[in-house]
Order: C-alpha cells, then structure tokens, then sequence
C-alpha cells in the first residue's frame, strides 16, 4: 500500500440500505499484481469490487486509482477511466452479435485493436457474427474478458471468472489472467483456491464484510486459503 | 432477415403502400402514413429501448398545437408549420426527457400517460382562450399553397406524407444499425452491463426518447396540416394506448411493424366501424390473441416466412 499502488482502498465502508456490508477495508494493488479475495458466499467479496467500480453509491473511505479518486464518479466515467468490471453472472448482450458486443466496448474506449483480444482467446474470432445469447459458458465469460481488454484498462475488476466452467476453459482462463496481468493489475474474487493460489501475489481472505488475512509469498497455499472459507 | 435484404424489404413495403393509394380512398391512405410515422417512434421505445409509453398523444399534441398556433395566429405557410411542430416537439422533450428517462419501465409507462392527460386538459380548459378548448383551431383555409409541392391540397400531402415515411423509416433503419442502436439494445437487455463498458443509460435513453418522441411531434403537426384542425381530443385518455396497440400489432421492434400495424389497425377500424359500433371490441380480442400466440404481431410472424420464401427464389 505505498506509493507505487495503482489501486488503493482505504477504510471502505459500504452498505445496501440499512445494511452495512463492508467495515473498513483496506488494500492496495501494484501494476502487474494478482490481487485475489477470498471468502465464503456472502463475505462481501462481490460488494467490495462494485463499491469500486462505483456501482454501490453508499460508500465511505478512501479508493483511489493512479492518484485519482473515485469515490462520488459515476461507474461508467470510472469504466472510461480504465477500471474495468467483470461481473459473475456471465450475461452477455444476448441479442448482440460477438461482434456487435464488442463493438460497444471498442466505441466507448476507441480502441478497436481486436487482434489483441482475439490472440487471447482465438475461438471468438469464429464466432463473431454468432448471437451472444447462442455462446456457451466459456466462450461468455471470453468475450466479457475480451470486451473489457480493449482500451488497455489499468486495473481489471473480476468477479468469479470460473464459476461453472469447464476444467478446459478455467485452465485456458489461468494462462490468459498470468499473460494479462503483463498489462492490467487483476482483482480477483474467486472460490477456486488452487487456481487463486496458482495466479496471485497476494490474497485477502474476507470474513463477514472485513479483512481478516492478507497473505504473501509463501503464505499463499491453498489449504492456508481453505481455513478462512 | 439476411437474405430479405432491407433495401427490398423497404421498396417492397413502400409499393404496397403507393398501391394502397390507387385501390383505396385518400383519406384511408393518408391516415395510414400518418399513423405509421406516429407509431414509429413507439416502436423504437419499445422495440430498442424496452420503453412503453402510454403518452404518445401528448407528443402528437405537442408537434399538432405548435403547427397550429402557427398557422391560426402567425403564419400561412405548412412547411414552416412543419418545422415549428418539430422544434416544439425536441423542447418537450428535452424538458420532459431528463426527468421520466430515469424512470423504470412501467413506471415511464405512467407518467407519460399523467403527461397526456395533464396536457389535454391544459389544451381543454387552462389554455382553452388561445387553444379555443373543445371547439379547437381551425385554420384550413390560413394556409397558403406552397411551390412545387402543394400540401395543403390532400393529393400532394399524401406524396409529401409518404416521402417523410420513406424518410422517417430510412432515419429508424439507419438508427437500428448504427451503434447507437446497439447500445439502446444493449441498455434494454442490461442496464448495468452497458455501464460497466463506459456508457451512461441516461444519455443512450434520452437521446431515443428525444429522436421517438420528435417523430411522434412530427406525426401531430402532418395531421393538423392534413386535417387542418386541431382539438383537445387527440390526447383525451382513451387515444393513448392506440400507439401501444399499433406497435404490438405490428410487431414490437420490427421496422415494417409500424407501417403494417397502422394499415391493419386503420383497416380493421373503418371496416369494422361500419358492421359493429365498439369496434374496438374486436381490435381487443385481435391483440389478445396475438400475444398469446407468441408476442410477435403481424410483421413479426410474416417476416421469417417472407425471408424463407425469397431465400428459396434466391
């Protein structure tokens, strides 16, 4: 958490409602990192990656990205910033051709470098014109993770990546986070603890809206990950 | 739709409705163009952006009374009413968009009906002194004959009516494969999604409530020039869910839905109106019917057909 963090949280409170979610988060993410966050369902994982995304308005404390703070920006000026996330639920703009979903993403970051996307995941470049509605689980969550590559974003929000996947395409998705990570610092929520403990250079294990572990080096393991699910 | 290409599709559509003009009266053919031009901007509201609204007429109302002040008090040239209706009709909504497009769907619904009902009664009683209320503006004989085209002549309104569709319906083609029409897609399939790519759904919803609704002003001022009267009971409650029917009977968020809706809705209220006096009994059990069959319209379950039968030829 020191000067060179591209992404810093600082006591973050959060709430929907009456209800309090997130109590006092602190972390930091430098450029190049994996930073995952662990925990069981309903830990607050998820509201802890849309209070930084700017999609949870109730929020109190300190995020900022690169020096500027996003706290009070709207999420889609906070997108155009480039921090980009990639929600768990995997829809797509089912109605929109590949092609036409990416279009969206190329448009609002005018980056239309789709070589680079399609050199990550080659399959998309054969389903271009196919409805996104038609793709399966992997081939969802590639073109979520392609569309939010454009742009070159600083820091990649995502939640859940393999959740429901085949072995093949998690394993596919590993390669691609350990490549991406050369461009965008990476903040993971994720339950698959080999593949968080395989990709990341730190892990925060959240516990009941708070952080109750951060683990580096050799403390990264999966069975140490395991204690705090 | 591939291999029905859209440019055949438009030639098409438009032939039948020159031909409607040959077989059937004038002024059969021209409340058809009119109410296609109205219905469009419903359409797009609810095709693209998955807005219903239930207060259309106050848009038409708006586009008919500011061609008619126009032309009753100020001037006598129709064109010039034209773009007056259309001016009035981008003010409105740029007045009203920012407020109702933050709205969720049903409740965008309501308030646009609360907007109709709230201007018919301003055009009925508040204003009645300049609106002139239930005996409403009369101003045929103000206008005055325009070169090259006259449309104050019911013969050549119907060509200019029916350039303006062409117009108006290459405007929504053109619109539907644009981007923009993408992200008004993609705003009505995930409002979140859109956001999470950098887009704002204010700007992308009141933008098309801005483009629907000035179509919809543009329809009420060809109808005040057309008619050559205007009156309150073009918004009163019971006119406002007529758009809503067209579009569904059409086919919501089909391009020839409008213009297919209008010609069967038109239709089936002159026969109809003939043979039973509540013609919109039948109307009722026709939309019943079509939402249960599949929620398609008339246009949306001809077209995969028509598709298949021009591949064949192809």
């Amino acid at each position: 958490m020191n000067q060179t963090d591209i992404l810093t949280v600082r006591s973050l409170n959060a709430s929907y409602g009456e209800s309090k979610v997130l109590f006092d988060i602190s972390l930091g993410v430098k450029p190049g990192q994996v930073v995952s966050c662990v925990g069981r369902n309903g830990a607050g994982k998820s509201t802890l990656l849309k209070s930084i995304a700017g999609f949870i308005r109730s929020v109190s404390g300190e995020v900022t990205c690169d020096g500027t703070s996003l706290l009070g920006i709207r999420a889609y000026d906070i997108a155009k910033l480039g921090i980009k996330y990639i929600p768990q639920d995997k829809k797509v703009f089912s109605d929109l051709t590949v092609r036409e979903n990416l279009e969206l993403g190329s448009y609002a970051t005018k980056d239309y470098n789709w070589d680079m996307v399609t050199d990550y995941f080659p399959k998309l470049k054969t389903l271009l014109d196919r409805k996104a509605g038609f793709l399966s689980g992997g081939e969802r969550q590639m073109l979520m993770v392609g569309r939010a590559l454009l742009g070159s974003p600083k820091v990649l929000l995502i939640d859940e990546p393999t959740e429901g996947l085949a072995p093949s395409v998690v394993s596919h998705l590993k390669t691609v986070f350990g490549e991406l990570k050369k461009k965008s610092a990476l903040v993971i929520v994720e339950q698959n603890l080999p593949l968080v403990c395989a990709i990341s250079e730190k892990i925060y294990a959240i516990k009941e809206g708070r952080i109750v572990a951060e683990l580096v080096g050799d403390a990264i393991q999966a069975n140490v990950c395991e204690g705090y699910l | 739709m591939n291999a029905f290409r859209w440019w055949r599709g438009i030639l098409l559509a438009f032939f039948l409705v020159a031909l409607i003009r040959v077989f059937l009266p004038l002024p059969f053919s021209n409340e058809v163009v009119i109410f296609s031009i109205y219905v469009m901007g419903c359409s797009f509201l609810l095709g693209q952006v998955g807005f219903i609204s239930f207060g259309q007429p106050a848009y038409l109302a708006t586009g008919a009374y500011a061609t008619a002040f126009y032309l009753f008090y100020f001037g006598t040239n129709p064109f010039a009413g034209i773009l007056i209706g259309i001016a009035a009709g981008i003010v409105m909504s740029l007045i009203v968009g920012p407020l109702f497009v933050r709205l969720r769907s049903d409740y965008f619904a309501l308030v646009n009906l609360a907007l109709a009902v709230i201007i018919y009664y301003m055009m009925q009683k508040v204003l009645a002194p300049i609106t002139q209320g239930d005996n409403g503006l009369w101003f045929l004989t103000n206008m005055k004959s325009t070169p090259i085209l006259d449309i104050s002549r019911p013969k050549e309104f119907y060509l200019f009516a029916f350039l303006v569709a062409l117009g108006v319906w290459a405007l929504y083609k053109y619109l539907n494969d644009t981007l923009y029409g993408a992200c008004c897609l993609a705003s009505k399939i995930n409002e979140d999604k859109v956001t999470f790519l950098g887009y704002s759904n204010f700007k992308i919803r009141l933008l098309a409530f801005v483009i629907a609704n000035t179509t919809t002003a543009l329809a009420g001022s060809l109808y005040a020039i057309y008619l050559g009267f205007v009156s309150p009971e073009m918004t009163s409650a019971h006119r406002c869910a007529d758009p809503v029917v067209v579009t569904i009977l059409g086919g919501v968020g089909t391009l020839f839905g409008p213009l297919v809706g209008a010609f069967a809705f038109t239709g089936m209220k002159d026969l109809i109106s003939n043979l039973i006096g509540n013609w919109e009994l039948f109307i009722g059990f026709l939309l019943v019917f079509i939402m249960l069959a599949g929620e398609k319209g008339i246009w949306g379950s001809l077209e995969p057909r028509l598709a298949r039968l021009f591949t064949k030829r192809a």
